[in-house]
C-alpha cells in the first residue's frame, strides 16, 4: 500500500480531516447548503422586494455553505484554508445577523437561515460552525517543508 | 390537516431510520445493511408521498414551485447520504446516514404546511 510507505507526506497528514467524524460534518453542511440554497433561490425569485436585505444575506449564506461543504470534503492544504475562512464567515454571520435580526426586526420581516441565531433551523447554523472549526483546527495541515 | 396520517407515517419512518442508524453506529464498524435499508424506506416513503401529492385532489395551499422543490430536495438527500456514507466504510458511515431521518421529518412538516397550511 502506497500510503504506508510514506506516512509523513503533507497530503497524508491532512486526510484524517475528511474521514470518520469529518464526513458527518460534511453531510450536515450539505443538508444546510441545500436547504439554504433552495430557500433563498425561491425567496429571491418570487418575493425579493419584500425583504431585500434578508434575502440577499440568505443567498450569500447559501453560497458560503456550498463552498464550505466542498472545502470540508476535499483533502489538502488549500481546501483546509478555504474551509476555515468559509466556516468562520458562517459563525460571524450567524452571530452578527442573529443579533441584528433581534435589534432591527423590520429589516428581517422575512426570516433567513441566520435570523435569531438560526432558530428556524434548530440552531444548527449556530452549532455547526463551532463543531466545524474545532474539527478543522484539530486537523491542521502539516507545516510546509 | 398538517398533522395527518401522512405526516405521522413519515415522521415515524424518519425517526426509526435515525434510531437504527445510531444503533448501527455503536455496534457496527462498517456501513450496516440496516442503516442502508432504513434510508431506502425513507426514500420509498418520499416517492409514495410525491405520487400521492401529484394525484391527490386536495389542492396546494402554497406555491407549487416551492412545494415540488422541497420534494425534489428531500428525494435527493437519502441517495447523497448513501453514496457519501459508503465511500469511507467506517462506523461513522452509519452516523452520516442518521442525519437524514430527522431532516426528512422537518421537510415533511414543511411540505404539509405548504400543502395544507
Amino acid at each position: 500500500m502506497a500510503d504506508t510507505i510514506s506516512p509523513t507526506t503533507p497530503s497524508e497528514k491532512t486526510t484524517g480531516r475528511t474521514k470518520g467524524v469529518g464526513r458527518i460534518i460534511v453531510m450536515l453542511y450539505a443538508i444546510l447548503a441545500l436547504a439554504a440554497a433552495w430557500r433563498s433561490g425561491f425567496q429571491i425569485l418570487t418575493k425579493f422586494d419584500d425583504a431585500p436585505v434578508a434575502f440577499s444575506l440568505s443567498a450569500v449564506s447559501a453560497v458560503v455553505y456550498i463552498i464550505a461543504t466542498f472545502a470540508l470534503a476535499i483533502p489538502g492544504r488549500r481546501a483546509w484554508k478555504t474551509a476555515v475562512v468559509a466556516v468562520w464567515f458562517e459563525l460571524i454571520g450567524v452571530l452578527v445577523i442573529g443579533a441584528w435580526s433581534l435589534l432591527v426586526p423590520d429589516l428581517f420581516s422575512e426570516s433567513t437561515v441566520w435570523s435569531t441565531f438560526g432558530i428556524g433551523y434548530g440552531f444548527i447554523p449556530l452549532i455547526l460552525p463551532v463543531i466545524g472549526l474545532y474539527w478543522l483546527y484539530k486537523h491542521r495541515p502539516a507545516p510546509l517543508g | 390537516m398538517i398533522l395527518d396520517g401522512w405526516f405521522y407515517t413519515g415522521a415515524t419512518i424518519g425517526l426509526l431510520s435515525a434510531i437504527i442508524c445510531i444503533i448501527a453506529t455503536i455496534f457496527r464498524n462498517h456501513p450496516a445493511d440496516s442503516s442502508i435499508l432504513s434510508l431506502a424506506a425513507v426514500e420509498l416513503y418520499l416517492f409514495v408521498y410525491a405520487i400521492y401529492a401529484f394525484i391527490s385532489p386536495v389542492p396546494l395551499n402554497g406555491p407549487a414551485w416551492e412545494f415540488w422543490g422541497y420534494i425534489i430536495t428531500a428525494l435527493i438527500l437519502p441517495p447523497i447520504a448513501f453514496f457519501w456514507g459508503i465511500t469511507d466504510k467506517t462506523r461513522w458511515s452509519n452516523l452520516v446516514m442518521a442525519a437524514i431521518g430527522p431532516t426528512i421529518l422537518v421537510m415533511i412538516h414543511r411540505l404539509q404546511v405548504i400543502w395544507h397550511g
